[in-house]
C-alpha cells in the first residue's frame, strides 16, 4: 500500500465518495451531483470524489463528514472486537478501508487527522497476528483442508479482509508454504 | 517487475541451503586426495585417518559416495540442542544458535544420519526449536512498529520466513501512522 504517483492501490483509494457540503452557490457545476439542475445551492449536500474533493476543500467551496466506515458505529465496533469486523463490507471499489482512511487521513485537521491515525493503525495491528495465523494455518492445510464447517468465525474474518490484507495473507501463506515444504522435504533425490 | 511478488522481497529456502553449503565442516575422509583448488579456496589434503576441514557441499557429495564421515558441529547433539530448547521455552528472548543453523542441520541430518548420535531425537528437538522459535516471532508480530523491528538471535530461514510479511505489515504502518514523534504508546524496543 504505497501512495505514489503510479500505484493502482492509491488510485482505486482515491475513486472513493465523501459527502461534501457546499458552503457556496456554484453556478454551472451541477453536473457534478448528477442531477438535472444546472447549478450547485448553497447547502446542497453530494457525493464527491476525493480526488476531486480535495480541490473543492481546500478552496474552501465545501466541507465533508468523516464517512461512514470511518464513523462512530464502526469505530465502536472497531473498539469492541478489531477481527470481527468486516473491512471489506465498509468500503465498496476492492475494499480499500486502509487506503481509503489514509487519504481522508490527509486532508483532515491534524487533531482528527490523529485520531483517525490512531483508530487505522491500532485496526491493522489488533488484526495482524490473526491474518497471519490463518495464513500459516492454511498454508500447512494445503487446499485439501480448507472447506472446514467449524471455522465460521475464521471464515467470515477471511470474507472481511481489506484489500493489504489479502496482499499480506497471500505473501505469508507463500512464504509459510515454501518454507514447509523446504522442511519436509528430504530433497536427496537430486543427487 | 516480472519477479512473483512472493520472490521480490526474500530469497527461497533451497538458495538459503546453498548458501549454508559454502560453510566449512570436518569430515573424515576414506578417501585421499591432493589439496585441490576450488574457486573459493583450496581445501585438502584428504588423508584418512585423519579429519580435513571442507566446504559443506564437498562433504555431502563424498557422504553420498560413502567416502568420507561427517563430524556433527559442536551444536548439532542431544545436549546442546536440549540445553537450547529449555533456554527458549523458559525465556522471552530467542537463544542463540549458529545463523545458518536450519540450513546445516537438515542437510547433514539428510545425508548423514548415521554419522549422528540419536538421530531421531535431534530431528525432533529441531523440531520443537522451531515451533518455540516460531511462537515468539508471531509474539513480535503483535508489538510490531512501523519504524524497528528488533529480533536478535533470529536466525537466517527464520528471517527469510517472515521478512515478506514483516515488511509489508511495516509498509503499512508506516502509511498509517501519522506523527510518530507524538505517539509514545505504540513505542516498543
Amino acid at each position: 500500500m504505497d501512495f505514489d504517483y503510479f500505484s493502482i492501490d492509491a488510485i482505486l483509494a482515491e475513486n472513493q465518495k465523501i459527502q461534501c457540503t457546499f458552503k457556496h452557490e456554484i453556478p454551472g457545476m451541477g453536473h457534478l451531483g448528477g442531477g438535472s439542475e444546472r447549478d450547485i445551492a448553497m447547502l446542497s449536500k453530494i457525493q464527491i470524489p476525493i480526488w476531486l474533493a480535495y480541490t473543492i476543500i481546500y478552496s474552501d467551496w465545501a466541507e465533508f463528514n468523516i464517512p461512514t466506515p470511518f464513523g462512530s458505529r464502526v469505530r465502536n465496533a472497531l473498539k469492541a472486537e478489531a477481527c470481527s469486523v468486516r473491512l471489506s463490507n465498509l468500503v465498496g471499489a476492492g475494499g480499500l478501508w486502509y487506503g481509503f482512511g489514509k487519504t481522508i487521513m490527509d486532508i483532515l485537521s491534524d487533531e482528527q487527522a490523529n485520531e483517525m491515525s490512531d483508530m487505522l493503525s491500532k485496526t491493522f495491528r489488533d488484526r495482524l497476528p490473526e491474518v497471519i495465523d490463518q495464513a500459516q494455518h492454511f498454508a500447512v492445510l494445503g487446499q485439501a483442508g480448507a472447506g472446514g464447517s467449524s471455522a465460521n468465525t475464521a471464515q467470515s474474518f477471511r470474507e472481511g479482509l481489506d484489500t493489504s490484507e489479502r496482499e499480506l495473507f497471500s505473501l505469508a501463506q507463500e512464504s509459510a508454504k515454501r518454507t514447509k515444504l523446504w522442511y519436509e522435504d528430504s530433497g536427496r533425490s537430486k543427487h | 517487475m516480472a519477479l512473483p511478488l512472493t520472490l521480490r522481497s526474500s530469497v527461497t529456502p533451497p538458495e538459503l541451503e546453498l548458501v549454508a553449503s559454502q560453510q566449512l565442516i570436518e569430515i573424515v575422509p576414506l578417501i585421499s586426495m591432493e589439496k585441490t583448488a576450488f574457486i573459493s579456496g583450496a581445501y585438502g589434503p584428504l588423508r584418512p585417518p585423519n579429519k580435513a576441514k571442507i566446504p559443506l557441499w564437498i562433504a555431502v557429495n563424498l557422504k553420498l559416495k560413502k567416502k568420507c564421515h561427517i563430524i556433527a558441529p559442536s551444536w548439532l547433539n542431544v545436549e546442546f540442542l536440549q540445553e537450547r530448547l529449555t533456554l527458549e521455552t523458559s525465556r522471552p528472548d530467542f537463544s542463540s544458535l549458529p545463523f545458518r543453523f536450519a540450513e546445516a542441520a537438515k542437510v547433514i541430518l539428510d545425508v548423514a544420519s548415521d554419522d549422528l548420535e540419536n538421530p531421531e531425537k535431534i530431528r525432533s528437538l529441531l523440531k520443537d526449536l522451531r515451533e518455540a522459535r516460531q511462537a515468539k516471532s508471531r509474539e513480535g508480530l503483535k508489538t510490531l512498529d512501523h519504524s524497528e523491528l528488533s529480533l536478535p538471535n533470529l536466525c537466517s530461514m527464520e528471517i527469510n520466513e517472515i521478512r515478506p510479511y514483516f515488511l509489508q505489515s511495516m509498509s503499512i504502518l508506516t502509511q498509517l501512522v501519522r506523527n510518530p514523534i507524538s505517539d509514545p504508546t505504540h513505542r516498543n524496543a
